[in-house]
């Protein structure tokens, strides 16, 4: 038998793939349900009139008298814009940062020889198992009584600067890339710090992308820290605003769904717009 | 490589330090030898978080299955298949915060789930879902497993397009039907991926925090009912100021992660010998 031979199809099969195909999409349908409904839920409630009943028998999802008057309640009484702000600069410097420090940190993990290299490398390997809370009662002793930065965004940003999977990934990425091309280069005698700049880190912008998608959504909803630095109002991000939020409005569902779908949107939006180079992303670090 | 030192490397020793003192983060850390731990081993509410923490180790079985099962079905080619993943994403991206409060709209006592039980006349008094004790830890285990669907979906689907097409056309001309297909070859073909979710699952269940407290805040749910060990670490380190005691409920957790990841680590090594 050679290998052209076509495989034997099961017979009718043109009205079973239709069959099955109805199948599929009424599962796929079901289970996008299940994961959007919280959030069309959300979204209903907060275009309700007051008119509108959020509490009902039956529920009653489409409002009567659609309205943005929530949103503007919302935006006048809180710093919504400032929320949006600090969440931004935070992630921001975060990424930009983050991966400076940790592609120039997994560089010699992953092409240079040295003594140790493995060892060290193992050590910051064995900290993932390390949780995080615990390191966070230490972090909380510093930025009070060490860095003294207690309720400020820079509290936020500094632990996070460097992150041992971060270094994990991209060391996966320049270990991936053949040694020729930075044999080549030092036998020209560049430095090392040229290689990893002019030659590595174009090479791996793929991956440089996903991390940093990955490093700017941690960021964003990040909600422990922040939580544990912040208290001046116009200093929160988004994610512990969002929690004053729920604090001012307590009864007014409208209100804090309002706030939900304002954080939300543009999150998605930023995923949505990167989804492609996302999902190749985590095919190449697997 | 700094940043990590200070952050990561220093408070381990810091936290074992301070597992020995009674400190209130204010004044200057006390030494009191071994009193913490003796406390922690006659604390009632510890070995309740412990137990709670162990039990939501049920929700790593239920996410692999179900991830690989909806890894398969997206992996087909069909029209519309990428705004079904970006979907089944929203919850991974949409941040922990925003989750609670949806959830809290539909669970609530007046909430969509009743209302619609009490419309369909399946119910005839409202549920109190998040006031019922012993509904506290099935409602956070649901919550981690719908946040976790896409992600780990997402892992799966990677892990399923790394597996050469030979395979399933020899297992077809060996007469596979389809489900038998994927039982002998995309189960066997995910193993990599299994051990990953299975790690990072296990671990983010043992620590799991953000899911009891946004749904049923600070206090972890009624009659401790919620409790699990980092909601306890948190409340006694920054609630009560107790920064010795909570140490040591750190260092226990410590001690837990380890031997699961040491006991990990031994299996996969085995099967590396075996298979």
């Amino acid at each position: 038998m050679t290998s052209s031979t076509p495989l034997p199809r099961k017979s009718g099969g043109k009205l079973r793939r239709i069959a099955g195909n109805t199948f599929l999409y009424a599962i796929l349908t079901l289970v996008a349900i299940i994961t959007a409904f919280p959030f069309v839920w959300v979204l209903a409630t907060s275009l309700k009139g007051p008119t509108d009943a959020i509490y009902s028998v039956p529920p009653q999802l489409i409002p009567h008298q659609p309205t943005l008057d929530n949103y503007r309640r919302v935006w006048d009484q809180l710093p919504i814009a400032s929320f949006f702000l600090n969440s931004i600069v935070v992630s921001v410097i975060t990424v930009a940062v983050n991966l400076l420090f940790t592609s120039l940190a997994a560089y010699p993990f992953a092409k240079m020889n040295f003594r140790g290299r493995d060892a060290i490398f193992f050590l910051l390997l064995a900290t993932f198992v390390v949780p995080p809370q615990l390191t966070q009662i230490p972090s909380f002793v510093m930025a009070v009584n060490v860095f003294h930065y207690y309720d400020t965004l820079f509290a936020v940003i500094f632990p996070s600067l460097a992150t041992v999977f971060n270094i994990f990934l991209l060391r996966q990425a320049f270990k991936a890339v053949p040694n020729d091309l930075i044999d080549a280069a030092r036998i020209d005698s560049t430095g090392e710090l040229r290689i990893w700049w002019s030659i590595l880190m174009p090479v791996v912008r793929p991956s440089l992308a996903t991390t940093a998608i990955i490093t700017f959504g941690n960021q964003w909803n990040d909600f422990f820290w922040p939580s544990l630095m912040l208290h001046t109002r116009s200093k929160m991000t988004l994610q512990v605003g969002l929690v004053a939020l729920q604090g001012m409005f307590t009864s007014d569902m409208r209100g804090i769904a309002a706030g939900v779908v304002m954080t939300v949107i543009p999150i998605i939006i930023f995923f949505l717009a990167l989804q492609r180079q996302f999902e190749r992303g985590i095919s190449g670090t697997m | 490589m700094l940043i990590i030192g200070v952050f990561v490397i220093y408070p381990i020793f810091a936290v074992v330090y301070y597992s020995f003192t009674s400190y209130d983060i204010v004044t200057p850390p006390v030494w009191v030898g071994l009193d913490n731990y003796a406390k922690l081993l006659n604390d009632q509410t510890f070995w309740q978080a412990l137990l709670h923490s162990f039990t939501y180790l049920l929700v790593v079985p239920i996410l692999i299955v179900l991830c690989i099962a909806l890894a398969i079905l997206v992996n087909r080619k069909v029209p519309g298949i990428n705004a079904f993943r970006a979907i089944y994403y929203i919850p991974v991206i949409s941040g922990s915060v925003a989750i609670g409060i949806a959830w809290r709209l539909i669970l609530d006592t007046n909430g969509l789930l009743n209302s619609l039980l009490l419309a369909m006349k399946i119910i005839n008094e409202p549920v109190q879902w998040l006031a019922e004790p012993n509904y506290t830890l099935p409602i956070a285990m649901l919550l981690t497993t719908w946040m976790g669907l896409g992600y780990y979906m997402m892992i799966f689907l990677a892990g399923l397009q790394n597996i050469p097409k030979e395979r399933y056309d020899a297992a077809q001309i060996d007469g596979c039907n389809s489900f038998q297909k994927h039982w002998y070859v995309s189960v066997p073909g995910l193993r990599p991926q299994m051990s990953f979710v299975l790690i990072i699952s296990s671990l983010a269940a043992i620590e799991v925090f953000n899911e009891v407290f946004i749904l049923f805040g600070p206090s972890g749910g009624l009659l401790n009912s919620g409790v699990t060990i980092v909601l306890y670490l948190w409340q006694q380190a920054f609630r009560l100021q107790h920064a010795g005691y909570a140490s040591a409920l750190a260092i226990a957790l410590l001690i837990i992660t380890m031997g699961f990841s040491i006991l990990n680590m031994r299996r996969i090594e085995r099967e590396e010998v075996v298979g």
